[in-house]
């Protein structure tokens, strides 16, 4: 399984802080957004951020591994 | 949608120089654990992020912060260790509030130590302006009009 977390105002888009997806060997974090968008319509419109394991990346083309944690994430704005 | 209900970590009970927390924080411990790391220090600088009770003309009564626990505190984390070797600091504290804070308490705390002020004092400006933008943490703003998510301020 994959685990997507929201937080903050992306959590409140989708209407979850957390989902989980099935794993399937090639997909990609761009499958996972597009799988997310097409249930929650605009919801990772405010997304500037995307970390998987704890780690920020780009590349949306990235294959994914089983037990992944996927964090879609907006601005920041602590402090 | 409910925020989580935020609870202090072990981390946190055992005082580590970085953390989110739930409860308020003593500015005079952080400052007393900072002087304990090393008699070398000359100069200490801190910063004390408070919550306001106005935003952008409207009254503010609480503010809620949502983080991603395991990333904000690595980052946290991070952003010390690369402060005391860009400015050769002594030791370092970061410490910033989850959950829900009232107008007027405070929500973020970081403090700096070096041999001489010149180093203490912009390595805490860098460090707040750093946290902010590297750190996964979100505030909320309630108010009497309704609640709204604050966006980032440069």
């Amino acid at each position: 399984m994959i685990r997507v977390l929201f937080f903050g105002p992306v959590a409140e888009r989708v209407g979850s802080r957390d989902m989980q997806m099935q794993f399937e060997p090639g997909i990609t974090l761009q499958d996972i957004a597009t799988r997310i968008q097409s249930e929650h319509t605009s919801a990772l419109d405010i997304v500037s951020f995307i970390a998987v394991n704890n780690q920020q990346t780009r590349d949306m083309q990235l294959p994914l591994t089983d037990n992944d944690e996927i964090a879609f994430m907006a601005k920041f704005s602590g402090g | 949608m409910k925020l989580p209900s935020w609870q202090s970590s072990p981390v946190a009970e055992m005082r580590a120089a970085v953390r989110l927390q739930p409860e308020d924080f003593s500015v005079d411990e952080e400052l007393a654990a900072l002087r304990a790391s090393s008699k070398c220090m000359g100069g200490i600088a801190t910063f004390v992020g408070c919550a306001r009770d106005f935003s952008e003309g409207r009254a503010v009564s609480e503010i809620n912060f949502d983080a991603y626990p395991s990333m904000a505190e690595a980052e946290m984390k991070k952003l010390r260790a690369e402060a005391i070797e860009k400015f050769a600091l002594l030791d370092a504290r970061i410490v910033h509030r989850v959950g829900t804070v009232k107008a007027g308490d405070s929500i973020v705390l970081i403090a700096t130590g070096a041999e001489h002020r010149a180093a203490a004092l912009q390595a805490c400006h860098w460090l707040i302006d750093e946290l902010k933008k590297r750190v996964p943490i979100w505030k909320k703003e309630i108010t009497p009009q309704g609640d709204s998510w604050v966006t980032p301020h440069p």
